[in-house]
């Protein structure tokens, strides 16, 4: 998750709970609607989100990803050849459906640092053994890419060629994740990680007016999408 | 402060670690533990830290270890880490959250302390480790010299009465170590308790009170500071120690006259993302030469390495072998780099398949002399994974040679090494020289610089602000 460029939109940001319900929400709204009322109502509602938080690009990329969407299934596909109609037709079918989820899910990465978000889990009391896990393999993911440079790096000065690859790839990954898991380990237990004592934050997390706001709009999407079905 | 009571420690019941070891510390004390790679210095931390025997399996341990009136055997982890601050070697490795922030709160919150008291250790940590450059900071996008600040700052956050370092300028350049060097003169001005394991030397002159040397697990000689810095460097290297001074450069060679092949950087230019790295580099060098490249972290070293191996490409500038002007891809022929941590690079499942990778099926008699200079034909059927630092290393440079290319790049080729280890692999740099091998050091240390390269390229900030 990108770290950076955070902090200008912090006044604008939601409550991570908050982002996780409409996360549920969209979900529930998702897979049980079938009216493109409550489709269309729900992304001009996510879009309203994305440019009140100030994310005013990955919003147009948006719009003009759903509305190409939309022009295939209406204007391309029954014009086009039968073969490539029946190839994409399924899966604009479904881009278009999971399409609100996908928006949501952006916005959270986009708004919503991890330690926000573990903090959440945290406060709903999720597990330790589910947030910690969690929390190490978000933190893993930047780790694999940095490694990965340097394994292409090294591959381009010798000769390794076809499937051998893969292989080149998931070897020094696979011993370099060994020795951080011990490396990381070591500093996390010497730093108190299992201490027994309710792990407090350093920040606080608010319900604010917005917060109540979204919730209520996605609580009003899932009562509509369940009555309408 | 710390009271370790003739201690023995093996990781296995085979054989010792450490041997019948007595070591007092008193508070406020700074002792520096030194030797040669293995002697068992790292072990001695984690004694104190509790790593052993709380965090270490099938260990064998005899004898008590006493650290702020706790003992550590019997005390848990989280209870000793309260009072004991810990910095390990590899600024990877030590952090759990992607933003810096998080991290420096990290052993607090652990800990559960208020968030107020947090804010208020918060700013103090920030402001008296003069560290407000890398607070609200994505981690990956810092260099290895700011992690490893971060994580001092993390664990000074916490207020330990007891520091313990396990080499933690390693992977570190020069200025990084000076910001290591001041952040320890102000715990050591506050009264805490220092235990650092080290092998580069010179940064610490001003700060240790005593020096241990430990060989082969056992305390040889206790010194204190005056007589450890008037040691001769015909005892230091003796000893197998690293210089105790801050070298100068001296390496300012001329470029050699010779008739071999000629590798020419040419007003070269590269850009990171549309921001310039570095801007009208220009240097030469010669078949049997070994230049140094010099700078500090940020500078563009490892862009620049990477631009002659043809794994960036020149915004513009050339790169010339025997006048003739190479592409990224024929660089990429041309050009070998033996990596920092050359895990990256070994691929196969056995020593001998790694070096046949390079040097194809029908190189068996090559292979066979390579690995035997290098002291690896015993090991010819071992997994590369299952060598050690040095071995590793070696094969790396193995596969350079065996697959015939005239430019080797070796970047930070001594990063971790004692004294032995370092001129073992300044000797091997030395004997690929003289096989006509154009070689290229990219390296922060000083003291290696001066005992292998013939001249040295130093990058200075250009472009982009420091």
């Amino acid at each position: 998750m990108a770290e950076k460029g955070k902090r200008g939109t912090q006044e604008l940001r939601l409550d991570p709970r908050t982002a996780l319900l409409l996360l549920l929400f969209v979900t529930i709204v998702v897979f049980s609607h079938g009216s493109p009322y409550v489709e269309f109502a729900l992304i001009a509602a996510l879009l309203c989100l994305f440019f009140c938080c100030g994310l005013f690009k990955s919003g147009l990329k948006f719009i003009l990803v759903f509305v190409f969407l939309l022009a295939l299934q209406y204007y391309i596909f029954p014009v086009a050849p039968k073969i490539f109609a029946d190839f994409f037709s399924i899966l604009t079918f479904y881009t278009r459906k999971v399409f609100p989820c996908i928006m949501i899910g952006t916005f959270i990465v986009k708004t919503e640092p991890m330690r926000y978000l573990i903090l959440a889990m945290r406060k709903w009391h999720f597990p330790q053994k589910l947030v910690i896990p969690l929390s190490v393999t978000l933190r893993y993911f930047p780790a694999i890419r940095e490694e990965i440079v340097y394994i292409r790096d090294a591959m381009k000065l010798r000769r390794v060629t076809g499937a051998a690859k893969v292989e080149a790839y998931i070897v020094p990954l696979m011993f370099s994740a060994a020795s951080t898991a011990e490396e990381l380990s070591a500093a996390a237990v010497t730093r108190g990680i299992e201490n027994p004592a309710p792990k407090t934050s350093v920040i606080e997390l608010h319900f604010r007016m917005r917060d109540y706001i979204c919730i209520i709009c996605g609580l009003l999407f899932v009562v509509a999408a369940l009555w309408l079905r | 402060m710390v009271d370790i009571r003739n201690v023995s420690f093996g990781y296995s019941h085979a054989k010792d670690t450490l041997k019948n070891i007595d070591l007092h510390i008193d508070a406020g004390e700074c002792v520096l533990l030194c030797g040669r790679s293995g002697c068992g210095k790292t072990t001695v931390t984690k004694l104190v830290n509790g790593l052993i025997p709380h965090f270490t399996e099938n260990g064998h341990l005899e004898g008590r270890v006493l650290v702020a009136g706790m003992e550590v055997a019997k005390t848990e982890l989280y209870e000793l880490s309260r009072r004991i601050g810990s910095v390990f070697q590899n600024p990877k490795s030590q952090f759990f959250n992607l933003d810096s922030d998080a991290e420096l709160a990290f052993g607090l919150e652990n800990i559960g302390a208020s968030p107020a008291y947090m804010r208020k250790r918060l700013n103090a940590t920030v402001q008296e480790l003069k560290i407000e450059r890398l607070t609200h900071r994505g981690i990956f996008s810092m260099s290895g010299g700011e992690r490893q600040a971060l994580a001092f700052g993390s664990v000074y956050a916490m207020n330990p009465d007891i520091y313990v370092l396990d080499e933690p300028t390693a992977n570190l350049d020069g200025d990084s170590v000076a910001v290591l060097r001041r952040q320890l003169g102000e715990i050591k001005h506050q009264g805490k308790t220092i235990l650092i394991a080290e092998h580069r030397l010179y940064f610490l002159t001003n700060i240790i009170d005593r020096a241990v040397y430990i060989e082969n697990g056992e305390i040889v000689r206790i010194y204190s500071r005056e007589e450890f810095l008037s040691l001769s460097d015909a005892q230091r290297i003796r000893m197998g120690l690293r210089t105790l001074r801050a070298d100068a450069l001296r390496a300012t060679g001329l470029p050699a006259q010779n008739d071999g092949h000629v590798l020419e950087v040419s007003d070269l230019c590269c850009e990171i993302r549309g921001n310039c790295v570095f801007d009208h580099v220009n240097f030469s060098a010669g078949s049997g030469e070994i230049v140094g490249i010099t700078g500090n972290n940020g500078v563009g070293k490892s862009t620049l390495m990477r631009c002659i191996c043809g794994l960036a490409k020149e915004k513009s500038g050339s790169i010339l072998f025997d006048g003739r002007r190479l592409t990224p891809k024929q660089r990429n022929r041309a050009c070998f780099c033996v990596m920092q941590d050359v895990t990256h690079q070994l691929f196969s499942d056995s020593v001998w398949n790694e070096c046949e990778l390079s040097a194809g099926e029908e190189g068996g008699p090559e292979i066979e002399a390579v690995l035997r200079a290098f002291d690896l034909f015993e090991y010819r059927d071992a997994h590369p994974m299952a060598l050690s630092g040095g071995q590793k290393q070696r094969l790396a440079i193995a596969c350079g040679v065996l697959s015939g290319k005239k430019i080797l790049v070796f970047d930070e080729p001594t990063s971790g090494l004692d004294y032995e280890h370092m001129m073992a692999v300044a000797g091997i740099i030395r004997e690929l020289a003289q096989k006509d091998h154009i070689v290229l050091v990219v390296t922060h240390d000083m003291e290696f610089l001066n005992c292998v390269c013939d001249r040295t390229v130093a990058l200075a900030f250009n472009g982009k602000e420091a």
